[in-house]
């Protein structure tokens, strides 16, 4: 079976652009990226935050509330929810004062069974190793 | 022949990232690679017919239309396009309007992959 | 991993570039990066010619800002749109746009 890997790599801050936002989109869109494949072929994404991509990844988003529009947090628990794996790099988590307890770990309440991991970069790096493709967003 | 994808998420009009991923496009074209464009987020501009040409302002519809007839394929974000209010027969002839799934496709089947993200 | 990285901004310190770790790993200066491979600050060439990377800077860029290939640092190979095209696919293997 072809399998492909595509790191979507975010290192941008969500909002004031589509950027960050447009990655997780596209990485969700993995979930029927079969249509246009063969019957033994697939994608496996990666979603990756790294500098100050990691900002993305803070809970408590209230874009809907003020101005009407899907949260980039919504986008990172669907992303959980479709099981795609979701690092977030320590290193710039630590830089910016931040833990675990602040940012969007988890997707319990939409039913994921995966939680968004707290990688080194050397670990991203890894990922982007052994991905076919990097889509650095 | 291999198979390059480019990802434009550049816009057409304040950037000259487009001109880029044309000059590429159209270099790789020469040397007999594949060449699929994806245009994204405001990079889906480039491919909406009727844009007036200024000097000022990139202007790309005739060249990337005549890449398009040397085998080029560029496919544009249909929900993209759809937000920024051109629709299906706004879209330049030969040109693609796909949902996003389209482009990771296209990486899949690419030698190489070369993704220029928005600012 | 042989990792072709774009630079297409004037930053003389980029943290991402500098993070990066590949077998092989080529530095591309387009756009506004191609200021890199011209530029002295004070008479100093920008760090990201001393990564140790073989650096390169699209022709076309630097002629249309006003650079000559002679200002060029002697660190930087110039290369055009068709020699770009042959370092994506014969140099490396995955690219990324800074």
């Amino acid at each position: 079976m072809a399998i492909k890997k595509i790191a979507f790599v975010v290192d941008k801050l969500p909002y004031k652009t589509e950027t960050s936002r447009l990655a997780l989109t596209h990485a969700i869109s993995s979930q029927t990226v079969e249509i246009h494949l063969e019957e033994d072929e697939n994608i496996t994404p990666v979603l990756a935050f790294v500098g100050e991509g990691v900002l993305n990844c803070i809970k408590d988003h209230k874009a809907s509330d003020v101005y009407g529009i899907t949260s980039l947090e919504s986008h990172i628990k669907n992303a959980l929810l479709t099981d795609i794996k979701v690092l977030i790099c320590e290193e710039d988590v630590k830089r910016f004062g931040l833990t675990a307890d602040s940012l969007i770990m988890d997707a319990e309440e939409l039913g994921a069974d995966i939680t968004s991991e707290l990688v080194p970069f050397d670990t991203i790096m890894e990922e982007m190793n052994t991905a076919d493709h990097i889509l650095y967003f | 022949m291999s198979k390059l994808t480019i990802g434009c998420f550049s816009s057409l009009v304040g950037s000259m990232t487009t001109d880029f991923v044309v000059k590429l496009a159209e270099a790789a074209r020469k040397k007999g690679h594949d060449v699929d464009i994806w245009l994204s987020g405001n990079g889906t501009m480039l491919s909406k017919k009727g844009q007036r040409s200024f000097k000022d302002y990139s202007s790309l519809e005739k060249t990337i239309k005549e890449l398009v007839a040397g085998g080029i394929n560029v496919t544009a974000c249909e929900a993209c396009a759809e937000a920024r209010g051109y629709h299906k027969e706004d879209l330049i002839d030969g040109f693609g309007r796909k949902s996003m799934d389209w482009y990771l496709a296209s990486c899949f089947s690419a030698d190489r992959v070369l993704h220029i993200g928005g600012e | 991993m042989k990792l072709g990285v774009f630079v297409s901004q004037y930053s003389r310190e980029n943290d991402t570039l500098s993070r990066l770790k590949a077998e092989k790993l080529g530095v591309i200066l387009v756009q506004n990066g191609v200021y890199n491979a011209a530029l002295k600050e004070d008479g100093k060439s920008s760090p990201i010619l001393d990564k140790g990377t073989t650096v390169y800077a699209l022709s076309e860029d630097l002629q249309t800002r006003g650079l000559s290939v002679d200002s060029v640092d002697s660190k930087v190979k110039v290369v055009d749109y068709d020699g770009l095209v042959d370092l994506i696919f014969n140099e490396y293997e995955k690219i990324i746009w800074l």
